[in-house]
């Protein structure tokens, strides 16, 4: 558990100062293998959706399947990239986590073609100053996530800078349009023992990786969430912005469940000590896809 | 009483304190931006040794500065239940998750467990829960001496001991009791209580107040952030 247990401060130098790996902390090395198949997302997602028509879930009383607990996103490095990226002196090498389109790459419109190298050469991460993940980002950010399920209620608690989504899962409407929040409006519901996720209501001040894979506030986010043992959730996301994606791509990766007795705990952000002039002397705060660059 | 299926109360829901307390804990008189209260504290009295009273002074005096609240920090326990924004209980048997709108504040309760071995300073503190009856009981420890109590200064130590009880009384409401003890600070042990109402709006939910971003976005627009 103590290699969890770090700081935000080591955590804040790696993304803003690019200077640190974050490998071993982000819960430990990336696994070969996950519930018998390639962790690879490309094939694990084949491969878990295989295991996990053959599972039966523990359910909660109220029927659903039983997700309460602490899960490691253990192939995201901590959200470092989500393409293939071989690597440097300030990012870990990194298998692409996009299933769809087959390249593995982020579909960007045209006129975004060069956005995300620019993000990373001009632009802090938004989470290197405290700024909330964002949708999907919060369930592959850094040291895992708690799951929290009560009857019409799914909530995730990410260690991360206590960052926690809750959602409703009653067939509520989602909110209206002009209340744009960090996290969105998520809506779930049941498919079967599959819990989808609808977010919407999201800003275009968040990112997706440190290495700065962006969207627009158009975006609109589909997740799936499937047992596929008692230990493995296979997590699925859908993503969807005609402003700033030529066409829908989806995510999917493992959620491995931390040793048993691990717990999410407080890890404060803005809180911590935090010159931020400083931090940004190098690097300019993310201000939205819209704004004219 | 609602009750979940394990047979506890069920504290599930949206909820949010009524009072001015956030702005002193205490009786206090209005003053211009602050509403005239009646404090939460059992007898009104803050049991401070001498030499805390005159730091607590020293706070109020540098509050606009020196307050959590005013640097968009979590508020610590207890004032994040009775800060101004609503929040939200996510109720299992093993953990119990509370949700506040202040700057997305977690407080995880953990239950029928121990705390673990300090010395650990964190601003809400470690939560163990456990069921006396039909009344919750949160044992927290381990805390920072950097929050307050409230913006009128009333302060404590990283020595800081709580215990909260929340009861059940209607579908609708919880009593909310906590004992609070910091032998660094006070004389003696003393009590605050007050209600907690549940949010009835129908699309109720929890939204964000998210202060230091915004600052942030801001100062960026101002040109204030970033390389000159």
């Amino acid at each position: 558990m103590a290699t969890a247990r770090r700081g935000f401060l080591s955590a804040l130098a790696a993304v803003l100062l690019s200077s640190a790996l974050l490998d071993a902390q982000e819960g430990g090395a990336r696994p070969a293998q996950v519930a018998g198949c390639p962790s690879k997302s490309s094939e694990f997602i084949v491969c878990a959706k295989a295991k996990a028509a053959a599972f039966t879930p523990p359910r909660n009383p109220d029927g659903t399947p039983n997700m309460n607990g602490a899960w490691n996103p253990a192939t995201a490095n901590g959200s470092q990239n989500i393409e293939d990226y071989k690597g440097d002196a300030f990012l870990n090498p990194q298998v692409s986590l996009i299933v769809d389109p087959p390249d593995g790459r982020v579909p960007y419109l045209p006129q975004y073609a060069n956005t995300r190298q620019d993000n990373w050469d001009h632009y802090i991460d938004p989470i290197g100053v405290c700024w909330l993940a964002g949708v999907p980002r919060q369930v592959y950010a850094p040291r895992g996530i708690a799951i929290v399920q009560a009857p019409n209620v799914f909530a995730f608690v990410g260690e991360f800078a206590h960052e926690y989504r809750v959602i409703p899962t009653d067939n509520s409407p989602h909110i209206g349009d002009s209340i744009r929040l960090y996290m969105g409006d998520s809506r779930g519901h049941w498919q079967g023992d599959t819990l989808v996720v609808d977010t919407t209501n999201l800003t275009d001040l968040t990112w997706l990786s440190i290495s700065g894979h962006f969207h627009s506030d158009a975006l609109h986010v589909t997740e799936r969430f499937t047992l596929v043992n008692a230990d493995t959730i296979l997590y699925e996301t859908t993503l969807v912005d005609p402003k700033a994606y030529a066409r829908p791509w989806t995510m999917a990766m493992p959620l491995v469940r931390f040793e048993k007795g691990h717990e999410v705990w407080e890890e404060p952000c803005i809180e911590a000590d935090h010159d931020l002039p400083e931090l940004v002397r190098e690097h300019k705060i993310w201000q939205g896809l819209m704004p004219a660059r | 009483m609602p009750r979940t299926a394990d047979g506890k109360p069920d504290l599930n829901g949206i909820w949010q304190a009524l009072t001015t307390a956030n702005f002193d804990i205490q009786d206090h008189a209005a003053a211009p931006g602050v509403p005239a209260g009646q404090g939460i504290v059992e007898g009104n009295e803050i049991p401070y040794q001498p030499s805390a009273r005159a730091r607590k002074d020293d706070n109020f005096r540098d509050r606009a500065t020196l307050d959590n609240e005013a640097k968009c920090f979590l508020l610590g326990v207890p004032r994040t239940m009775y800060a101004p924004f609503p929040f939200q209980i996510v109720q299992s048997p093993a953990y119990i998750a509370v949700f506040s709108e202040y700057a997305h504040t977690t407080r995880s309760i953990f239950m029928n467990s121990e705390h673990p071995s300090g010395p650990i300073e964190w601003f809400m503190g470690d939560s163990r829960g456990h069921w006396e009856g039909d009344t919750l009981v949160v044992d927290v420890r381990h805390f920072t001496d950097q929050t307050w109590f409230d913006r009128a200064g009333n302060f404590h130590s990283a020595d800081l001991h709580v215990v909260e009880r929340y009861t059940l009384t209607t579908p609708d409401h919880i009593q909310y009791e906590a004992t609070i003890e910091d032998a660094n600070v006070f004389t003696r042990p003393w009590k605050i209580s007050f209600p907690l109402y549940r949010r009835k709006e129908k699309n109720a939910r929890v939204l964000e107040y998210e202060c230091y971003a915004y600052d942030h976005e801001e100062r960026a627009r101002r040109g204030e952030l970033g390389p000159r």
